[in-house]
């Protein structure tokens, strides 16, 4: 069972939506992501990084028909992350628990 | 402790929820899968038409190379080269659907080929192939869609 935890990196919602989107898949391209959330390149390489340093995101460069493309995935602990957050925000909406909040605190 | 009001949960579910289904709506199988398979489909009248002898034959061998050379597609999760559904979103129902969208067609085909040589229609076989591989190639990808909704795959 997933423990309820509240995570602070991920709650703001242009993350979180990353964050949701990328839990659905196994990886998605940068091109993707940009068009999904509706960000410029610049947005989403900053959203992508933040993630990335807290290490919830692997992004990888691949060249491909002559392109360079980058590919985003969600790691375990990106996984988990999330897992709890969705977790703790259905406690708060069911007001059966407290949530205890995550070590990252970055807004 | 956080202070996320239940309001403030609740719209970062609904954004959660907004954002996986629109990962589960690219589930499906690429675009030039159901145009290899309509061409398939025209060339099997065709050859059912004028040799007729091979035709059981050459069925076969379009199920068995379908079964090869599609495999990896029919999970649904490779429709695009931008993303790869996740395997619990995609769900293991979608080969079956699509199997059994195939063989749905086939019955659509024979029964439309019986209908057009009773019409007295010359060339029954093509005429009923062409019209079901149009039905595919266009249509494809929404009827695995709605197949997939009523399924609940």
């Amino acid at each position: 069972m997933t423990n309820a935890r509240f995570d602070e990196l991920i709650h703001p919602s242009t993350r979180l939506t990353l964050v949701a989107t990328l839990a659905a898949a196994d990886w998605a391209e940068f091109a993707f992501l940009k068009e999904q959330l509706g960000l410029s390149e610049s947005a989403l390489s900053k959203q992508l990084a933040t993630l990335e340093e807290a290490g919830y995101v692997a992004t990888e460069r691949r060249l491909s028909g002559g392109r360079r493309k980058v590919r985003a995935r969600l790691t375990d602990a990106g996984r988990d992350a999330f897992d709890g957050h969705v977790a703790a925000l259905r406690a708060i909406v069911a007001g059966a628990t407290t949530p205890t909040e995550s070590p990252a605190t970055r807004p | 402790m956080t202070n996320t009001a239940p309001e403030q949960a609740r719209a970062a579910l609904d954004a959660v929820d907004r954002a996986q289904r629109l990962v589960a709506g690219e589930v499906g199988l690429p675009r030039g899968y159901w145009w290899a398979m309509a061409a398939g489909w025209l060339g099997l009248g065709v050859l059912g038409n004028v040799a007729p002898w091979l035709a059981g034959t050459a069925t076969a061998a379009f199920g068995a190379g379908h079964g090869i050379l599609a495999s990896r597609l029919l999970d649904g999760r490779r429709r695009t080269d931008r993303l790869r559904v996740g395997a619990a979103v995609a769900g293991r129902r979608t080969p079956l659907v699509v199997l059994g969208m195939l063989f749905g067609l086939v019955a659509v085909t024979v029964a439309a080929a019986f209908a057009l040589h009773a019409d007295g229609a010359d060339h029954a076989s093509i005429w009923a192939a062409a019209l079901v591989a149009a039905v595919i190639g266009f249509g494809g990808p929404d009827i695995l869609r709605v197949l997939r909704r009523w399924a609940r795959a």
